[in-house]
């Protein structure tokens, strides 16, 4: 080999020390927001062609809308009774697959009060475009 | 090699050929056909998506067809026929020797694509290029659905022979006196994807029998009310396709590393470092592919795992990218068309890398997921590296082939568009995915950022097009009307940079 | 050296103000982990550590594709072309 390869391996190891460092972290915020609180409500998804359902602990069925109160913490139990979709609310940052058969859970609180998007973020087929829903926090 | 088109070969004599320059020609064709054809389809989404509310397409199940048709073609009929190409062109060459291992496989190779991009174009499947059950059993409309499954049989058998071919050419045909540590880095690039496809195909075949069966009725692999697991085919799917990304993108490295070293005057900083980087890809390539699976609900150790195997995949792209800068170091450059596509393909690489990494970063998928950053990320690997780094080996080829000089002014004119237009459209893609569009999807709601991204996304494809419609032409016109190349040294770089060893192909 | 050193400094502050802010802030608005900005939080830290190496990478780049074209006055003849025309 004619060249030093020096600068080549030095180049490699600040490569991967940002690796590591960008995995690090990742693993970190993942274990953060990973552990649901116990106080936790527990609010169940339903995703099906082509629409959304929740149910409250309470009981209290809603379709295509759901109703949270601000700063509260809420699981939600994803699961789909036909094909996979994937529950999403972009501006909570809440986003995990509804898989028949399965349930997938998610947690967070809402921050704010206002009116929020709820989107299928799974293709579903011919209406998974327009499979929405609304969120609305109502702060206290 | 050269066509000599001055006195052209009955066309029926190519097609029936099985010399590797031959086959290597009729792989060329049919992939750059099957790029319009593709592109043409991604032009139509892209009016469709210019703005809300209904454009050009009027149904959203067309939507779906043509995205699902999109995806196929790009990546089965022309990336990976794009690669075998020039694979079946110059591996033979580089080793010294007379052909491919076996000349006929190979033409059979090749020509079970055809039927298979006909099955896939006639049944127009709607599932996306993922096929994921059970939307894929249960819903997807028949013949589409199985059409499109005994089409991606054809193909894949189709990869495995051709990979096949050029393992044992590269490994046991080559001369006697060229030792495997010295053969040039693109027929590497060939033997890396080629193993690669070896050990990821075989699970894709049998997910998608097992997804037959399935829509058949006879079996309820991914059927949970039989105990089945829709998850199952996601894993046998990406444990192919995650490998499969790295079969693609690594012989677009190698085209690059056949045009930087002669384009700069200067050879390879370190083949050997080279090599190191394929082999290490090839075997972490397969370390990752439950990333793309992040919000499919698995543990929080799973996806460590998934995170950790794809950042182990990095340090050897970051290697190659060292060696071509560090092989421009110190050159002399001229940048001819297939060197300005070489280059803006690293500068992209770059740039769908750093993309990636932001992906495997496990919370931040919550935010990317099924997004157009997805969308944006991977077209600027498959857009903005594979297919720079294959048409600029195309370019710099058609001398090679056809004897005749393509224009120069137009190639670089394709070029900058092209790069513009990557930038604008699949740039502009990213920050739309985190502004939280989905993809696959016919229409949005009037978000204004969405709207206005939207529409400068669909400009950015147009300004794609126009490059495409130029290299369309340049291509027929400078094949038909050239000027004669100097088949010495076509690019002017001072001649000791093509291969010393000269093939002839029997029928001319 | 320097640009090493510099990328260290932005790395060590990319390290140390969130953990210092992990473990020092009160949470003022309800006791959970506000989700949107941790994430939101990690991307901006992620995309600033892309953009300094993007930026060295394609300054590199830029800078070297300027320098070593054929028709910069400056440009000389690789060792490898051994006094051709």
């Amino acid at each position: 080999m004619a060249h030093s390869n020096m600068l080549e391996w030095i180049y490699v190891a600040v490569v991967v020390a940002l690796l590591v460092y960008v995995g690090a972290e990742a693993w970190n915020i993942e274990r953060i927001i990973d552990h649901a609180p116990e106080d936790a409500e527990i609010i169940k998804v339903t995703a099906q062609q082509w629409f959304w359902s929740f149910e409250h602990e309470n009981g209290t069925k809603e379709i295509g809308e759901l109703h949270l109160k601000k700063d509260h913490a809420y699981k939600f139990e994803i699961s789909s009774k036909d094909v996979i979709h994937n529950f999403n609310i972009p501006e909570y940052v809440v986003l995990l697959d509804a898989v028949p058969g399965r349930i997938n859970t998610v947690w967070f609180s809402p921050t704010e009060a206002g009116e929020f998007d709820i989107q299928c973020r799974e293709y579903c087929g011919l209406i998974h475009y327009n499979m929405r829903a609304k969120l609305f926090v109502e702060g206290a | 090699m050269v066509l000599e088109l001055a006195k052209a070969r009955p066309v029926w004599q190519i097609m029936f050929s099985t010399h590797h320059t031959d086959v290597g020609l009729l792989y060329l064709v049919f992939s750059l056909l099957a790029m319009f054809v593709g592109g043409a389809m991604a032009i139509a989404l892209r009016l469709e998506l210019f703005a809300p509310g209904t454009q050009i397409i009027a149904d959203s199940m067309d939507f779906n067809r043509l995205f699902t048709a999109h995806g196929t073609t790009m990546i089965f009929l022309f990336l990976l026929p794009s690669a075998s190409a020039v694979g079946n062109y110059l591996v033979p060459i580089m080793v010294r020797y007379k052909d491919m291992a076996y000349p006929k496989l190979n033409a059979i190779a090749f020509w079970m694509i055809p039927p298979a991009a006909v099955l896939v174009w006639l049944g127009m499947a709607d599932f996306g290029w993922y096929a994921n059950p059970p939307y894929s059993v249960i819903s997807a409309p028949a013949p589409a659905a199985e059409m499109w499954i005994f089409g991606l049989k054809m193909l894949g058998i189709s990869s495995i022979l051709s990979s096949i071919n050029f393992v044992v050419t590269i490994m046991k045909c080559k001369h006697p006196d060229l030792s495997l540590g010295k053969v040039p880095l693109l027929a590497w690039s060939f033997l890396s994807s080629s193993i690669i496809v070896l050990a990821a195909m075989p699970t894709f075949a049998a997910a998608l029998l097992m997804l037959l069966t399935d829509r058949l009725g006879a079996t309820g692999f991914f059927n949970p009310a039989v105990g089945g697991d829709p998850i199952a085919f996601s894993h046998l799917f990406w444990f192919t396709f995650h490998p499969e990304v790295y079969v693609l993108v690594i012989p677009a490295i190698g085209m690059m590393y056949e045009i930087i070293p002669r384009f700069s005057r200067r050879p390879i900083f370190s083949h050997s470092s080279g090599v190191a980087a394929f082999v290490i890809l090839s075997i972490v390539a397969f370390a990752s592919w439950a990333h793309h699976m992040f919000a499919t609900g698995m543990s929080f150790t799973e996806k460590t795992v998934f995170m950790v195997g794809t950042l182990a995949a990095v340090p050897a792209s970051a290697m190659h990218v060292f060696n071509f800068l560090a092989t421009m170091w110190n050159g002399r450059i001229k940048f001819a068309t297939p060197m300005m596509w070489a280059v803006g393909g690293i500068a992209l690489f770059f740039a769908a890398g750093a993309g990636g990494v932001v992906n495997t970063a496990m919370p931040l998928d919550f935010i990317t997921h099924d997004s157009y950053w997805v969308v944006g990320h991977f077209h600027l690997f498959v857009f903005g590296t594979i297919a720079f780094g294959t048409i600029g080996f195309v370019y710099y080829l058609f001398p090679y082939i056809t004897g005749r000089m393509y224009n120069e002014k137009w190639g670089i004119v394709h070029f900058i568009l092209a790069f513009v237009g990557a930038c604008i459209t699949f740039f502009t893609q990213h920050i739309l995915g985190l502004f939280g569009m989905p993809r696959r999807i016919y229409d949005y709601p009037e978000i204004p950022e969405w709207v206005s991204m939207n529409a400068l996304i669909s400009i950015g494809a147009m300004i794609i097009l126009v490059g495409m419609v130029i290299f369309l032409a340049n291509l027929i016109y400078s094949t038909a009307k050239g000027k004669p190349a100097n088949m010495e040294d076509p690019f002017g770089l001072g001649g000791k940079y093509y291969y010393p060893y000269e093939q002839r192909n029997p029928h001319h | 050296m320097r640009t090493i050193f510099g990328l260290l400094i932005v790395i060590a502050t990319l390290c140390i103000i969130p953990t210092l802010d992990l473990v020092f802030a009160a949470e003022t608005t309800g006791e959970y982990i506000d989700r949107k900005a941790e994430i939101w939080n990690l991307f901006f830290r992620m995309m600033t550590v892309a953009f300094v190496v993007g930026g060295v990478i394609a300054g590199t780049m830029v800078w070297q594709v300027w320098r070593f074209r054929e028709s910069n006055p400056n440009a000389k003849r690789t060792p490898y072309e051994e006094g051709e025309s």
